[in-house]
C-alpha cells in the first residue's frame, strides 16, 4: 500500500489505482491517524511533515502535500461509493477534510452540528438523493411533505398532481447535510443570487473540488443532482461561464457514481453542454424516433414499446369487431412491429378475418433507400398470407404530417370500411411547430375513424420555462433509466441492447434539453393535457377494457424487474409507469356524435 | 412406460416364436399416450430413445394438445393452420407458452384459472407473431433461436 501510494502520485491519475485492490489492507483507524497528522501538520505550517509521514513509511515532499491532499479527497470519493465487501466499511468510517481550505473545514464542521445525520444504506435511486436535496435544505424550512421541491432554491415545483408519490415511503426527513460547498446554498434558498456567489467558490478552484464526504455515501448523488440544475438554472439565466464551469463539474461527479444515475447525468450533463455551446444539428430532431433503428433495441429491450402496441391493438381489434374491410392508418410505422399480432387477432376472430388495409406514413430518410420502407410491407404482406389474412399495403412519405393530403389517404366511404388511426409517440413532435396539431387533428377527423389510438409520453416537456422542463425531464429519464438497469440484472453487463436503448433515449434528452423552436421535437405533454386537447377539437374519449388491461399486466409480469413495472388505469386510459411514476399512456378516441365542433 | 410388456406363456404354446408387446411397434397408441403427457415429462420422453425423439420433434400434433390443454373453449378450427404457418406448436410451446406460464407462476399469477388461461394463451400468441415477424427475412443465423425481441423471455430472470 505504502510503495502504491508513492509510484501512483508520480504518474497522473493516483486516486483510483490506488482504490483499486490493496483498500482492504488498511484500516479505518490507520487512515484517520494519518489524516490527523496531516491536519496537525497543516496547522502547525510547513515544516516537518516530511520526517512525520516518514515515521509511518510514506515518502513525501512538504511542497507534494497538496497534491497528496487532493488524491486524497478523490480516494475518499471512490470509497464513500465504494459497494464491495470489506471496503465498504470504509464509506462509513473516514471523514477528510482538506487541510488547506480551513475556512470549508469549520464551516462544514459547524454545519454538522446544526443537522443530525441519519446513515441510510439503501441504494441511491435517483429520487432518494432528490428527496435528500430538500431535507439538506429543510433546516429553514418546515419539512413535512416528503417531496417539497421548493426548498430547492430558483427551481419551479412539478406541477403538483400525483407526483408527492414518487418518493418511496421509507426515505422520511433525513436531515442529511450535503457536506461540501453546495452545504453554503443551504442557508439562501429563497433567494436565487447567494447560489451564484457560492457556486463560483466551486469555479474558483476548477481543479480542487472541495468534497466533504460525511457518513452517507450517497453524498455525490446529491451533489450531482444539485450541480444538474445549478447549471440549468444558469442556462435559464444565461450565465453561460458559470454553467460552463459546473458542466465540468458534473462531469467529474458522475464519474464517481454507477449504474443508472451516472448514465442519466452523463445524458443531461452532454446536453447542457451543447446548449452552452449552442451546437444543435437539425439531425437531432429528425432522427430522434422515426424509422429510427435504435428504437428497435429500446424495443426490444423494455416492454414500453410492447404495452403500447398491445393495447393500442386491443383497442383497434374491439373496434373493428365487425367490419368486414379494415384500414388502418399508422403515423408510426417504423419496422410496423405493432401489425403482426393485430393481423394475427384478425385471423382468430369468430366470424373470420377481415380485408386488411395498412397505410403506413414515414418522413422521408436522407440514409434509408425506398427498399427498406418497401421491405415492411413486404414483410407484413408475406405475414398476412401466411396466416390467412387479405392484405393491402400502401406506404406514404411525408416529412411533415399537417402537410399530408387526405386524398393520398383513399379513404373509401365508411360503409364499406372501418378506419382506424394510430399514433405511437408522433404526437407530440407536432407541438414544435405552430398550428401544426390542429390541422393532423382535423385530418384525423375527415378520415370518419371508427377509433383513434394515441400513446404518449406521460410527462411535461414542453413548458414555457427551461428549469421547468429540465427537472421535470431529470426525473422522467431517471425513472425510465432506473427501469432499463432493473430489467438487464439477468442479462450479462454491457448488453449491447440495453447500451443502444439508451443512447435512443439518449438523443430524446438531448433534444429537450439543447434544442430549442422547431428543432425541439421532443415535445412529451401529460395525459391531461392531450385529452383537453384532443376533447376540444372533437373526439370522444373510449374506454381501454379491462382485457387490455389484464394483457399488460401479464405482459410486465413477463419482464425481469416486473415487479417495478405498474399499469393503470386513469379515467379510461392505460398508463404504464416504474414503481410509482407513471411513464406512457395510451388513449383511444371516437368521433364525437354531434360531428366537428 | 414399459418398451417390453411381460412375455406370453410360452409353454403353453408349442410356436417357437415368442410373442413379444412392444408400444415402440404400435406408434399411434404411443402418440396417443405422449399426447396426453404435459410439458416436462413429454420434454423427458423426448430423450427416452431415439424413436420417441424423433416422435416428439417431427410430431407436431403431440404439442398442439399440450398448448390448448387449459383453454376454457375448444381452440378455433382457424387456430391450426396459423399456428402450422408460424412455426408449428412444438416452437409456440417451446418459445412462448413455456416461459410465459413458468414467469407467471413464480410472479404469483396462477394460470390455472380458465379465463386467465385464455390470456395467456392470446398473450403467447401475439408474441408468437412478433417472432415469426421479426425472423421472417433473416437468412442464415440459428434458425432455432428466438427472435430478438423475445430474448427477454429467455434470459434468466432475477427473481
Amino acid at each position: 500500500m505504502k510503495r502504491e501510494l508513492e509510484e501512483d502520485r508520480s504518474t497522473a491519475d493516483a486516486g483510483r489505482r490506488v482504490v483499486k485492490g490493496e483498500c482492504s489492507s488498511v484500516s479505518g483507524g490507520k487512515l484517520k491517524m494519518w489524516e490527523e497528522e496531516e491536519e496537525q501538520d497543516a496547522n502547525g505550517g510547513g515544516g516537518g511533515m516530511d520526517e512525520l509521514l516518514a515515521v509511518l513509511g510514506y515518502k513525501v515532499r512538504a511542497s507534494d502535500m497538496a497534491d497528496v491532499a487532493m488524491k486524497m479527497e478523490q480516494l475518499e470519493m471512490v470509497m464513500g461509493t465504494a459497494q464491495e465487501d470489506g471496503i465498504s466499511h470504509l464509506a462509513s468510517d473516514t471523514v477528510h477534510y482538506n487541510p488547506s481550505d480551513l475556512s470549508a473545514w469549520v464551516q462544514n464542521m459547524l454545519s454538522e452540528f446544526n443537522n443530525s445525520t441519519n446513515p441510510n444504506p439503501q441504494s441511491s435511486l435517483y429520487s432518494d438523493s432528490l428527496h435528500r436535496i430538500q431535507s439538506t435544505t429543510s433546516c429553514l424550512y418546515d419539512d413535512d411533505s416528503e417531496y417539497d421541491l421548493s426548498a430547492i432554491p430558483g427551481v419551479a415545483l412539478l406541477p403538483p398532481k400525483d407526483s408527492s408519490t414518487e418518493i418511496e415511503t421509507h426515505s422520511r426527513k433525513r436531515l442529511k447535510i450535503g457536506g461540501e460547498s453546495s452545504g453554503h446554498l443551504s442557508p439562501s434558498p429563497s433567494s436565487s443570487s447567494p447560489p451564484f456567489v457560492t457556486t463560483a467558490g466551486i469555479v474558483s478552484e476548477p481543479s480542487r473540488p472541495v468534497v466533504v464526504v460525511g457518513e452517507d455515501s450517497q453524498e455525490t448523488g446529491i451533489q450531482l443532482v444539485h450541480a444538474l440544475l445549478a447549471c440549468a438554472e444558469a442556462v435559464q439565466q444565461e450565465n453561460m461561464k458559470l454553467a460552463d464551469a459546473l458542466v465540468k463539474h458534473i462531469g467529474f461527479l458522475a464519474a464517481s457514481q454507477a449504474g443508472a444515475m451516472r448514465k442519466v447525468a452523463t445524458y443531461f450533463a452532454q446536453a447542457l453542454a451543447r446548449r452552452i455551446y449552442g451546437i444543435y444539428s437539425p439531425q437531432d430532431g429528425l432522427y430522434s424516433s422515426y424509422s429510427d433503428p435504435l428504437q428497435m433495441h429500446f424495443y426490444e429491450t423494455c416492454p414500453y414499446l410492447k404495452f403500447a402496441h398491445f393495447t393500442a391493438n386491443q383497442a383497434i381489434l374491439e373496434a373493428f369487431a365487425t367490419a368486414a374491410r379494415v384500414h388502418v392508418i399508422d403515423f408510426s410505422l417504423n419496422q410496423g412491429m405493432q401489425w403482426p399480432a393485430l393481423m394475427q387477432a384478425l385471423a382468430l376472430r369468430p366470424g373470420g378475418p377481415p380485408a386488411f388495409r395498412l397505410t403506413g406514413i414515414s418522413p422521408p430518410q436522407p440514409d434509408n433507400t425506398a427498399d427498406s420502407l418497401q421491405q415492411v410491407g413486404w414483410k407484413l404482406a408475406q405475414m398476412a398470407e401466411a396466416i390467412g389474412v387479405e392484405f393491402e399495403f400502401n406506404h406514404i412519405v411525408c416529412s411533415n404530417l399537417e402537410d399530408l393530403d387526405p386524398a393520398a389517404l383513399k379513404i373509401r366511404p365508411t360503409a364499406v370500411e372501418a378506419v382506424a388511426v394510430n399514433s405511437v409517440f408522433d404526437l407530440h413532435r407536432l407541438l414544435a411547430r405552430p398550428g401544426a396539431i390542429e390541422k393532423v387533428l382535423g385530418l384525423i377527423k375527415t378520415t370518419q375513424p371508427k377509433i383513434v389510438t394515441i400513446v404518449e409520453q406521460e410527462a411535461n416537456h414542453n413548458g414555457p420555462i427551461f428549469l421547468d422542463r429540465f427537472t421535470e425531464a431529470l426525473h422522467y429519464y431517471s425513472n425510465l433509466f432506473d427501469s432499463l438497469e432493473g430489467s438487464s440484472i439477468g442479462f450479462e453487463p454491457a448488453n449491447e441492447d440495453v447500451l443502444l436503448s439508451e443512447v435512443y433515449l439518449g438523443r430524446q434528452i438531448c433534444n429537450v434539453v439543447a434544442c430549442e423552436g422547431t428543432d425541439r421535437v421532443e415535445r412529451h405533454e401529460s395525459l391531461t393535457q392531450w385529452r383537453t386537447r384532443i376533447e376540444s377539437a372533437g373526439f370522444d374519449p373510449v374506454h381501454l377494457g379491462s382485457n387490455a388491461f389484464k394483457q399488460a399486466s401479464m405482459l410486465l409480469a413477463l419482464f425481469a424487474g416486473g415487479e417495478g413495472y405498474r399499469v393503470e388505469e386513469n379515467n379510461g386510459c392505460l398508463m404504464l409507469g416504474w414503481h410509482t411514476r407513471p411513464l406512457i399512456a395510451t388513449s383511444a378516441w371516437q368521433l364525437a356524435p354531434n360531428g366537428s365542433k | 412406460m414399459q418398451p417390453n410388456a411381460p412375455q406370453g406363456d410360452t409353454k403353453r404354446k408349442n410356436n417357437s416364436k415368442k410373442i413379444k408387446f412392444s408400444i415402440n411397434d404400435h406408434l399411434d397408441i404411443l402418440t396417443e399416450i405422449l399426447k396426453r403427457l404435459d410439458g416436462p415429462s413429454l420434454c423427458a420422453a423426448a430423450c427416452v430413445c431415439r424413436l420417441w425423439c424423433a416422435l416428439a420433434r417431427n410430431d407436431d400434433s403431440l404439442w398442439e394438445h399440450l398448448c390448448f390443454r387449459h383453454v376454457s373453449s375448444p381452440p378455433l378450427s382457424s387456430v391450426r393452420p396459423l399456428i402450422l404457418a408460424l412455426g408449428g406448436y412444438k416452437r409456440l410451446y417451446m418459445l412462448c407458452l413455456r416461459p410465459v406460464l413458468s414467469r407467471l407462476n413464480r410472479s404469483g399469477l396462477v394460470p390455472r384459472v380458465r379465463t386467465l388461461q385464455d390470456q395467456v394463451q392470446r398473450l403467447s400468441l401475439s408474441l408468437f407473431c412478433v417472432d415469426y415477424y421479426e425472423r421472417n427475412g433473416w437468412l442464415g443465423g440459428d434458425a432455432a433461436a428466438a427472435a430478438p425481441s423475445l430474448r427477454f423471455l429467455c434470459k434468466p430472470v432475477n427473481v
